[in-house]
This record gives structure tokens, sequence and C-alpha cells, in this order.
């Protein structure tokens, strides 16, 4: 049972990092990016790819949230003068052509066929089953440091400038700043962690493939943070809570409730979500913990 | 003399019978044998991973019929991978850390069985699969992997084989971009070509489009007489629509689950005329196959495919290991026995009962299965037999079996 819960919760964390990731660039800048899954696709490729060549995996690591966090520069170089509809659409794009082009160069990447036999975080020194609680510590201690970082920059001179890009962007440059170095600083940096969260991921799940990283990844992700709301760390951290209670408690509810096959379980799950969504949206449009300082100051 | 029951008397005769059940339970029936399933519900392996979760019902219930396996009823444990490695890492933890399986069968995608191992044979729990990929005969240490499906190696030199023994001379290859199917058409251009044939044109397509008009047209431009369709059921029915609708005339090859009598039905005998079906049921002659046919009908009203036989065969395999190994025997000491229920010599069995009464007589058996005989080599892998089948009056017909080594 307590591995069980440690691989749920290691999964939780790992989308917790992306959700902060994204929330940086969504909540707190007002960012669209639907390609959010490229970037850690970067990141689990970079380091599982590096750590078969014997690399360190605290090198691959760093290596996987340097190379994630830069290839949003050109990106945000490119489109960050269009606005939001136009981001979302590029960014979709260049997630798609990352998943293919680690499709087609089966040189670098095994093609389809994957990378199989990438080694685990902590098992060298810790053992199969105390490796998974050593990682699940580690993990948890990113997200503090990472939930701490957000923290601080929305409340430096940086976060109030990104905010106000957010809320009005002609405002912002009418008083003499550039949107656009503000916006791309704030994709890097989302983007870096969604490489972090792709290292882990593969050195976890210790197999990678193209067909892992799929858009459904990345609006998985917005699931979490906009039922969670999207510029609260409370709610990047209910919102993937409530998204993984989702995807994985609906795996228990046949133990509970009789009469339903796996089959139309897997139907339900989807079902669930969707639903959960939509009365979001309906009832709490700005996430069940709103920013407390969106509306009515 | 009246005689009454005081409150003590009660009691202990309360206890007695208590123990008594409790003695009376435990000897009558050993602990059930805790099985997992891990299918492909949803996600791309979502065509096939139904009907496998549905044959291994069926085939638990045979054990279970039959007084189980050394005495031990099968209790199923179902899960989704959702054709997902990392989803499957989720599902295979629960099935291992909180439903306590000793084993886990039906994983269809190579991807899950890859980052599963990992876990399963930690835990030392045999993992049954339908995947061809190369990298699991290296990666399983234990030999706790199975694999009850041909190797796309050997598919794909089946192909070349019967292609050039019909006199095809210039095929073209249309392979679904997944690790299964590529390596399946590189494996038929390889055997081709090392029969001194030439390939017209290989292309590898993205799956998931509503048209390949593009592909199939390349393919067909380049006049082939023969396309190779590595592919499955979604996809290989809109390419056949496209290539009736092109007028080209010329022959079709493919796996057995991909243009299966379904998709004969939807498109119509022109189409289907022109295909040639391999897979590794050889048996559809064989008891097993009959029995196991039978049952999947009544059962879903549907044919089964050749993913869900093989998946009937896990369990049963599984049992008979069991049987032979022993109620008390865990994960090697199970996968250890494998080949002896399995592989020849022995006396051929078809049904789980068959198998059970040979085994208390102390015999050597040999089940052969629904799906193929069930020959496992070295690395878990099976070397079958394929049978190629045609269409005839729009149905799905055996024209020929073939053995190849493997």
């Amino acid at each position: 049972m307590e591995f069980y819960l440690i691989a749920i919760s290691i999964s939780v964390l790992i989308y917790m990092l992306m959700a902060s990731g994204l929330s940086l660039q969504y909540g707190f800048t007002g960012l669209v990016n639907f390609g959010y899954v490229g970037f850690f696709a970067i990141g689990a490729y970079t380091s599982g790819l590096l750590s078969l060549q014997g690399v360190p995996l605290p090198v691959s690591f760093l290596a996987a949230m340097l190379l994630a966090g830069a290839l949003a520069y050109p990106l945000g170089i490119i489109t960050l003068r269009l606005g939001g509809d136009y981001l979302a659409i590029i960014t979709l794009g260049f997630s798609e052509t990352v998943r293919i082009l680690l499709m087609k160069e089966d040189w670098l990447t095994r093609g389809v066929h994957g990378v199989p036999g990438l080694p685990r975080v902590f098992d060298d020194w810790a053992g199969v089953s105390s490796g998974d609680l050593t990682l699940l510590l580690l993990l948890l201690v990113v997200n503090i440091a990472v939930f701490a970082l957000i923290a601080y920059l929305v409340r430096s001179p940086f976060g109030r400038i990104i905010a106000s890009i957010r809320d009005n962007e002609v405002a912002v440059r009418a008083l003499g700043k550039n949107p656009a170095a503000f916006k791309t600083r704030s994709l890097m940096l989302g983007s870096a962690l969604a490489g972090l969260a792709g290292a882990f991921q593969a050195h976890y799940v210790t197999f990678i493939a193209p067909e892992q990283f799929v858009p459904l990844i990345t609006f998985y992700v917005w699931i979490a943070i906009i039922v969670g709301g999207p510029n609260r760390i409370l709610g990047i951290v209910v919102g993937t809570i409530i998204l993984l209670t989702f995807l994985e408690g609906s795996r228990f509810m046949r133990d509970f409730v009789g009469g339903v096959s796996e089959v139309q379980l897997a139907s339900v799950r989807f079902f669930i979500i969707g639903m959960a969504l939509i009365c979001t949206i309906l009832y709490r449009p700005n996430g069940l913990f709103p920013d407390k300082f969106s509306k009515g100051k | 003399m009246s005689y009454r029951i005081d409150r003590r008397q009660f009691a202990k005769l309360a206890a007695a019978v208590a123990a008594g059940a409790v003695l009376s339970n435990t000897a009558g029936a050993a602990e059930a044998f805790r099985l997992g399933a891990l299918n492909s519900i949803t996600g791309a392996g979502g065509a096939y991973g139904p009907g496998m979760l549905e044959a291994i019902q069926i085939a638990v219930a045979e054990v279970n019929a039959a007084g189980g396996a050394a005495g031990r009823q099968f209790e199923l444990f179902a899960e989704d991978d959702q054709t997902k490695p990392d989803a499957a890492v989720l599902a295979v933890k629960k099935l291992v850390e909180i439903n306590r399986v000793e084993a886990v069968v039906g994983i269809w995608p190579s991807s899950v069985q890859l980052a599963t191992l990992p876990i399963t044979n930690a835990a030392n729990v045999p993992s049954f699969n339908v995947c061809g990929a190369p990298e699991l005969e290296t990666l399983d240490d234990k030999d706790l992997v199975f694999q009850f499906y041909a190797s796309n190696k050997v598919i794909g030199a089946v192909f070349a084989e019967v292609a050039k023994k019909r006199g095809f001379k210039n095929p073209a290859v249309l392979a679904y971009n997944n690790a299964t199917m590529v390596a399946q058409a590189e494996n038929f251009r390889s055997t081709w070509e090392a029969g001194g044939g030439e390939v017209a044109d290989f292309i590898v397509y993205e799956p998931n489009q509503t048209s390949y008009r593009t592909e199939l047209d390349r393919a067909l431009s380049k006049n082939p007489d023969i396309l190779v369709l590595s592919s499955y059921t979604p996809d290989v029915t809109i390419i056949l629509k496209e290539w009736y609708q092109s007028g080209y005339d010329c022959k079709l090859i493919s796996p057995g689950w991909s243009i299966t009598q379904a998709v004969a039905d939807a498109l119509g005998p022109e189409v289907s005329a022109q295909a040639t079906t391999i897979s590794n049921v050889p048996a559809s002659s064989t008891e097993a196959y009959k029995a196991f046919h039978e049952a999947f009908v009544a059962r879903t009203g549907r044919q089964p495919e050749m993913f869900a036989t093989a998946a009937y065969d896990m369990v049963i395999v599984l049992a008979l290991a069991i049987e032979l190994a022993g109620a008390s025997a865990k994960g090697t000491e199970i996968s250890a026995k494998i080949r002896n229920v399995t592989n020849a010599p022995g006396n051929k069995v078809s049904t789980f009962a068959e198998g059970l009464a040979a085994l208390k007589r102390g015999e050597e058996i040999d089940y052969e299965g629904a799906s193929s005989p069930l020959e496992f080599g070295e690395a878990g892998q099976t070397t079958p037999a394929f049978g190629i089948f045609g269409f005839e009056d729009n149905k799905l017909a055996l024209q020929e079996v073939m053995t190849l080594k493997s």
C-alpha cells in the first residue's frame, strides 16, 4: 500500500512541477502556451539520453532544464509580438514538431522504438524500494523550492510587471517597459520547469517514447491549473491533486461501486474529468482558489 | 427430564462450531491466486484491449470451474494502462502493491511492458504480453517475461516469404508509425531484399489521420503489384477505402489483426477479395481454439481476434504452470515451469481441465494453445506457425499454414 501511495505522490509532484511552470506562464504572465508538453519532452529526452552516455544524473537534470529553457527563447522571440491566440497555435505546433522530430531522428532518439532502461534516480545507493521514497522527498524539496521562487518572483518588481502585462499590456508599454523581454523570461523560466519535470519523469518511468508526449499531457496540466486557480500557489497544489485524484481515483471506484466493468470505467474517467472542468468554468470561473486581488479590489 | 442449555454451555458450543467452521474452511480451499490483467482499454490499443480482457475473464472462469490451479481459485483484478507507459506504471503499482497480484497478464504495447518490467521483476511477478520488442529478451534478467505473440521480426519475414511464393515482383510498403509496425515493415524489407527483390517504396505514415491519400498516392505511383500494409484496423479501413476509390488494381497483404472480418464486412467483397492476411493462429483447427471461439462468441457476440486468443492462452498456461509448481509457488518458481507445460515433449492437451487431469496423473504435458502451439524459447519468446488467410465470398478463410524458424 505505502509503495503505491509513494508512486501516486511522485506522479502528483511531477505534474505539480509542470503546473507551477505553466501557471507562471499563464496565471502570472497571461501567456497561453498550448505546447507545454514539448518542453517536458525535451527535458525527458535530454536527461535520458545524456544519462545513457554516462553523464551523472545531477548534470543531466541541469542540462534538461537549461535546454528546455533555452529552446523557449527563439519561440519567444518569434511569437511574443503576437497576441494570445497566435501564441497558443504556434506553441501547439511547436510541441507537435518536437514530437515528430523525436519520432523521425532515430539516430539520436531511437524513433518510435523509444529509449528503454534509463537509470533510476536513487537506486544505486538506496535500493529499489527506498529509492522511490528518496525520490519523493527530493521532489517535495524541489516543489517547495519552486513555490518559494514563484512567491518571491511574484512579489518582486519582475512579478509586478508580468502581472501588469497580463492585465493590460498597452499600459505597460505606455510606461516605457518592453513587454516582450519580460514575456520571454517568463516563458523560459516556465519551460525550464517543464524540462526538469520531464527529467524526473524519464528517470522514474525508465522508458521514454514519443507517444508519451502527446498534447493530452499539456491539457492535463491546463485542467489542473484551471480547476485549482492559475495564479495562486494553493490553486496549483489543489488543482494537481484533484486532477490526479480523478485520473487515478477512478481505479478504486470499482472497488466501491459494483457492476462497473473496466471498459465502462475508462469512459467514466473521461466523463468525470470533463464534468469537473465544465462545473469549474460555470461556478468558479477563476478556479477554486482565485487570485485574492483579481476582482473587486 | 428436559435438557436445557445454559449460557456457559451455549458459549462453548458456539466457540466449537466457529472453530470447526474455520478449520473446515482452511482445509477446503487454498487461498485464491490473485491475478492481474493489465489491458489497453483506452488509447491506441483500445481496439484490442477490451477483447483481451474478456478472453482473460473466460479463461479465469474455465480455470475456476475446473477447481482452480493447484486447488487455488483465480481472483481477477483488471486495470487499464491507457496504452501509455506512465499510466501503466501507476496501474501496475496498484496491482502489485494494493491488490497483491502474483502474476500480470494481457499486456499489449511494448512500451507498457518495457516500463512495467522493472517493477514486476523486482516484485517477482511473472508478466505475459503480446509485444514484439527485441529489447524484452535482454532486459528480463529473471526469466519472468513471456511473449505470447510472434516477434515482429518473424511476422515481417513471413510477409516476404508469402509475397515471394505467390510470385509478386514489386511490393510497396505502408507502415503505421510505431515501434511494432515499423519493425515489422523493416523486417519485411530486409527479408525481401535478402531474397534478391527490390521494394518499390517504403512509406511510414503518421496515425490518426482522416485521410491517407498522400501516402497512398505516393505508393501507387510506383506501380506496385502488392501493397504491404503494416497497419491496424482503424487506419487500414481508411486506406483500403481510398485505395478502392483510386481504382488501382493490386493485391494487399496485412497482419491478421488489421484486415479483419469486421473490415471486410464494412468494405465489401471487392476489397476483401484482394487481401491476404497473416497471423499466428494456424490454430483455428485445434480443440483449444474451437472451445475458446465458442465461449467468446457466446459471451460477446463478436469474433475473437488474435490478441484476445493469445490473452486466453496466457491464463491457461499460467494455471497449468501453477498446478505443476504447487500451491505455494511464487514468481520464478511458477515461471520456471512454463516451458514444462507448453513445450514438447509431453502429452498434447488443449484445455485446462485436460491438462489438469494429466498433471494429476503425473504425466508430462504439452499445451497446444488457441493462439499457437506455444513453444517458448530461451528468452520467453514463441516460435509460431503462421496461418495465411484470404477472403472467399467476403468470409475469412484459412488458405495454408507455414512454419518458420524464429
